[in-house]
């Protein structure tokens, strides 16, 4: 097989100032780079401490460098991964150093392709590292760590185990037509199978948690000008990231961060205040704002407790589920009265926070946690998160079971439930795997005493 | 002596029902076929039950019959009973199966070979294959004659070492009061085939005027019967072509004066005579070491496997019109004799039954069929074509779809032109011989509908119109009756499109037949085609949808089944291929990447890799297509 003929190098670590970056390199060059780095060979697999002296000799960092021989690495080539102090301008020196050898960037997910081509992973452990490459929070660490030692597989594989005994109750009497078989039970197959759709339904219920898990949980901060959006995003966020300025209408385009609450990861959105009178631009900005609501996972709507509750637009109150929907108190410190009337927001939980001095926003983000837990498929002893993929497979197992169901439900051609369950098994092995037919023989002799 | 100095363009050593098929399609095709038999008198011999057909079995017959094999007219003329097979179901699963007059059947068969330009008849026994540089070049006999021929084809049934077992008695044959060839299994493994045994077995046979069938109830026929060639599509001249060369043949008018099975049961006291005998049963005692089938279990597994049912049904079926013996459907045993005895007495209307022949159990050598290419062509031996049990599988009709590609497949290669390749998405034909090239088989491998992932395309009346293509390409078909095919496919079109676009009551007459299934209204036009016509059209009309998704799947299956792995293909040079799947690869050798993914132990991940690796290839200018 063509090997890879390069060396590849990149950060493990995000970028940014952190206390320690990890520069990751892989490929056949790696274990003379390393001699020509370190000027000795580093043994395998043991953590050398060591001076990083980059091709002109000079000094560039004292790192700990660990030598991964072919065979049992990440990616199953000679890979070396050097973990040096977490200043920016250290990794990128030495990762230019890197390149200078003739080494070379590697690829977004090249790491784990060639992890996948060299027979380091199968398929679904891949997608599980990309997973955990890209995980956010704990929830979806977990989840892809859950997914990568086969909970989703030993779930799949209890379905298709069920649906094949099912299968095989059906088959008999297609095949066996002239054996003596016991009467026909399609209630045993009926029950199999509605158990089945509702575990199914089940994991495809994780899928959009899965989303949340990987791509955060998208929040909008939607509220009338000046009512203290970008103010409470920049408290949550806990730096100054957007324009704050006390004219009314600066933030026009979105400003979007990314903060962890508790367990979870939140996709923050700032948009244009909602003005009952706007002006043209205004109106654009506005437009968008409410797509933006429309997307939503979590509306958090920002009050301002100083002046009249505005008119929002009848579009968005629709949009303002108590399920979703999450009503930001603003300006408590200038309240003077100790309760405050939300009139038709009534219904929605609230919290009275000060983006201004910080007041309130524990709280807030206690609730923001209650709310969001809620996402999480209830009755699952373990996480797991479908991805798109996943989820498009389980969609298609789904409906071949509806299909089945109503077949056994108008007592329609057997044919087409046998090859509506097949479908399901199809849909099954497109995550796991092809399910040999054999299988469902072995489970159809193993039941019924057939022969002649 | 050498027979000839001229080599046949295909030696078929065996006349059962897979030699048999090869025999008659090579010379069909004009080559110059040598048929051997060790036993000419014994030709196309049912050596168990008496019938042709059944679930799977029958759907592949009409597939032979549309690639121009003789067993489904055969059976159609010397069937004794008639009976379409889960009727109450829909036409995809509906089969047809009929009992034979078993020596009608063979001699038929065996006179249609004797008229057939090009084919010539020997009886002797293969004892050895004649190789030449890695070729097979002709085969030796036991008479001391050798015969020279371009291409040899392998049926040996259950003949290869066949040793047949009766209780603690063991007799060397493959058929009981027949030979067993013995030298041939070295012969195969010195050119480095590898062999391994299998088991099957069969029930005792009985005197009728011995049996009280007043104690039995009654299996009668159709009153419709369901015929296994296609009457509709061929002339009359064609129907009993044969008899145009004046010769007066067997058989007699298809469907006519059909006769009755019987059934009865086992009792309380068979079940106590099994199990009080198991150790003596050649089963149990380990005497046998060959694996038998699953689907086919003797007596004493089925009460051994199924402690809890009480009784187990049996089927009395006639051999013949002009015998008064029966086979017991059902009894397969290989308990000693007077075991066998009381246990046939033990059932309602045997009490008194005369055995003619008793139960055995027979173990016969048998080649893994993962050493063929899809052709049915031998990887180790060039020109060398296996058909029938010697590639792992029970049945007639299983034997005989693979003697007809096999032969086939021969002349094609003595003129150096491209195999004919069934896949798995044609017909059952297609799924045998995929199952048993890629996956390979450990018990005696019997079809089931259930086999094929497309079972809705395969209804038996769309056989015709699958297989035309192949049959037109190897001129398999009278040019007669490949036009009455294509005017019969252009009607259903025709009918199909004008019952989805015209409009009936409530909707198109296509949603009142979806809406209204059985009962629904057809135009009278439609009405007054011919029943294969209006059938195929109502087909596939109601279950379009079903239809339409199956062939979609096909299709896109059908991108991956193309892309071909280069022979030379270094499995073990691939790092990433896991070693199970590497080693597997290696030695199943697959043709294209859709084979591969069938293969037991190959994952998804592997073949992305495969698919990532052929792919790169391609793009460096090989042909992946």
């Amino acid at each position: 097989m063509p090997r890879s003929s390069d060396t590849i190098a990149a950060l493990a670590t995000p970028a940014g100032t952190s206390a320690l970056a990890l520069v990751r390199v892989s490929g056949p060059d790696t274990a003379g780079f390393a001699q020509d780095i370190f000027g000795a060979p580093p043994p395998p697999r043991h953590a050398l401490h060591a001076d990083y002296r980059a091709k002109d000799g000079r000094l560039v960092d004292d790192v700990v460098a660990t030598f991964f021989p072919a065979g049992n690495s990440f990616t199953g080539e000679d890979s070396l991964e050097i973990s040096c102090h977490g200043n920016p301008f250290i990794a990128q020196t030495i990762l230019e150093d890197l390149f200078a050898r003739g080494g070379r960037p590697a690829g977004p997910g090249e790491f784990t392709q060639r992890a996948f081509l060299n027979g380091r992973m199968d398929l679904s452990q891949a997608e599980a590292v990309m997973d955990l490459i890209h995980a956010r929070s704990e929830r979806a660490l977990a989840a892809a760590n859950q997914q990568l030692r086969g909970g989703l597989g030993r779930r799949l594989n209890d379905l298709t185990e069920r649906l094949l005994g099912a299968l095989a109750r059906i088959e008999a009497y297609i095949d066996f037509p002239d054996e003596d078989l016991p009467k026909e039970d399609r209630a045993i197959v009926r029950r199999t199978l509605e158990s089945l759709a509702a575990e199914t339904e089940r994991l495809l219920a994780t899928s959009h948690y899965g989303e949340l898990l990987r791509d955060g949980i998208k929040t909008v901060i939607i509220g009338a000008p000046n009512a203290g959006k970008s103010s409470l995003l920049n408290r949550l966020v806990g730096h100054e990231r957007a324009i704050v300025s006390a004219e009314p209408g600066t933030t026009r385009d979105f400003i979007e961060e990314r903060i962890i609450v508790g367990p979870h990861c939140l996709r923050l959105i700032d948009t244009a205040g909602l003005n009952p009178a706007p002006g043209s631009i205004e109106k654009l900005g506005m437009d968008k704002s409410l797509e933006r609501a429309a997307e939503a996972d979590l509306i958090l709507l920002v009050l301002d407790a100083t002046t009249a509750l505005p008119t929002l637009p009848e579009f968005l109150a629709k949009l303002l589920s108590t399920d979703r929907t999450l009503v930001a108190l603003n300006k408590s410190d200038l309240l003077k009265s100790e309760s405050f009337d939300l009139e038709i927001y009534s219904n929605l939980r609230s919290v009275s926070i000060s983006a201004l001095t910080g007041a309130g926003i524990d709280p807030l983000i206690t609730e923001i946690t209650r709310m969001v837990d809620f996402f999480q498929p209830t009755g699952q002893d373990d996480v797991i998160a479908i991805n798109a993929r996943h989820a498009d497979a389980l969609t298609r197992a789904k409906v071949s079971l509806q299909a089945a169901l109503a077949n056994l439900a108008a007592s329609g051609p057997v044919e087409l439930l046998a090859s509506d369950l097949r479908g399901t098994l199809a849909a099954y092995g497109d995550i796991l795997g092809k399910v040999d037919n054999e299988r469902m023989l072995d489970q159809l002799f193993a039941t019924f005493c057939i022969g002649k | 002596m050498i027979y000839n100095e001229l080599p046949f363009d295909v030696i078929v050593c065996g006349a059962g029902h897979a030699g048999v098929e090869a025999a008659l399609a090579a010379s069909r095709m004009g080559a110059s076929t040598l048929l051997l038999s060790g036993n000419i008198d014994t030709i196309a011999q049912m050596s168990c039950n008496p019938a042709i057909g059944g679930q799977a079995k029958g759907q592949m017959v009409r597939e032979l019959d549309a690639l121009g094999g003789e067993m489904a007219i055969t059976t159609d003329v010397t069937g004794i009973q008639f009976r379409l097979l889960n009727e109450s179901k829909g036409p995809a699963v509906q089969a047809p199966r009929a009992q034979c007059d078993k020596k009608a059947y063979q001699f038929r068969l065996k006179h249609t070979l004797e008229l057939q330009p090009n084919l010539q008849i020997f009886q002797a026994t293969v004892t050895g294959l004649l190789y030449k540089a890695g070729k097979v070049v002709g085969c030796q006999t036991n008479l001391d004659i050798d015969f020279l021929g371009q291409t040899v084809v392998v049926t040996t049934g259950t003949f290869l070492r066949g040793l047949m077992h009766i209780g603690q008695n063991k007799n060397e044959g493959g058929r009981l009061g027949d030979f067993s060839a013995k030298s041939l299994s070295s012969s195969l493994t010195e050119a480095g085939i590898q062999l391994e045994r299998l088991k099957t077995g069969t029930p005792p046979r009985l005197l009728g005027r011995s049996i009280d069938f007043s104690k039995m109830e009654e299996q009668k026929g159709d009153l419709q019967p369901t015929f296994f060639a296609f009457h509709d599509t061929r002339g009359p001249e064609e129907m009993f072509h044969v008899e145009q060369s004046g010769e007066r043949r067997i058989g007699w008018a298809p469907g006519s004066e059909q006769v009755s099975c019987w059934m009865t049961h086992t009792t309380a006291q068979t079940a106590e005579i099994v199990r009080a005998n198991l150790s003596k049963s050649a089963m149990y005692s380990g005497e046998i070491v060959g694996v038998g089938p699953r689907y086919c279990p003797s007596i004493e597994d089925k009460f051994v496997r199924f402690a809890d049912k009480p009784r187990h049904l049996l089927f009395l079926e006639p051999e013949g019109r002009s015998t008064n013996e029966y086979y017991v459907n059902g009894l397969s045993t290989s308990l000693p004799f007077d075991v066998q005895l009381d246990l046939v007495h033990s059932i309602p209307g045997l009490e008194r039954a005369q055995l003619l022949r008793p139960a055995y159990a027979v173990e016969y050598d048998f080649a893994h069929p993962t050493q063929l290419f899809p052709s049915l062509e031998s990887k180790n031996v060039e020109n060398l074509f296996f058909a029938g049990q010697i590639n792992g599988t029970s049945g007639y009709e299983e034997a005989a779809v693979q003697g007809l590609v096999a032969g086939v497949n021969a002349v094609n290669k003595v003129r150096v032109t491209a195999p004919m390749l069934i896949q798995r998405n044609e017909g059952y034909i297609g799924v045998l011989i995929d199952d048993l090239v890629t996956k390979g088989t450990r018990e005696p491998y019997r079809m089931f509908t259930s086999r094929a992932e497309y079972r809705l395309l395969f209804n038996h009346g769309s056989a015709e119109f699958r297989f035309l293509d192949h049959a037109k390409t190897y001129n398999l078909l009278s040019n007669n009756r490949i036009k009455n095919i294509e005017a019969k496919q252009a009607k259903v079109t025709h009918w199909v499109d004008y019952l989805e676009k015209n409009r009936s009551t409530g909707g198109t007459w296509a949603d009142a037949i979806r809406r209204d299934r059985v009962g629904a209204v057809l135009p009278d036009e439609l009405i007054r085609e011919s029943a294969p016509v209006r059938d195929e059209v109502v087909y596939r009309v109601s279950y379009q949808g079903y239809l339409a998704r199956e062939q979609r799947q096909v299709e896109k299956l059908s991108q991956i089944e193309k892309i071909r792995i280069p022979a030379d293909f270094d499995y073990p040079a691939v790092r990433g291929l896991r070693r199970e799947s590497s080693l597997k690869l290696a030695e199943f050798k697959p043709m294209t990447l859709g084979q591969a993914s069938r293969i037991s132990g190959v994952n998804p991940a592997d073949i992305s890799i495969l698919m990532v690796l052929i792919g790169a290839e391609a793009g460096r200018g090989r042909d992946a297509s």
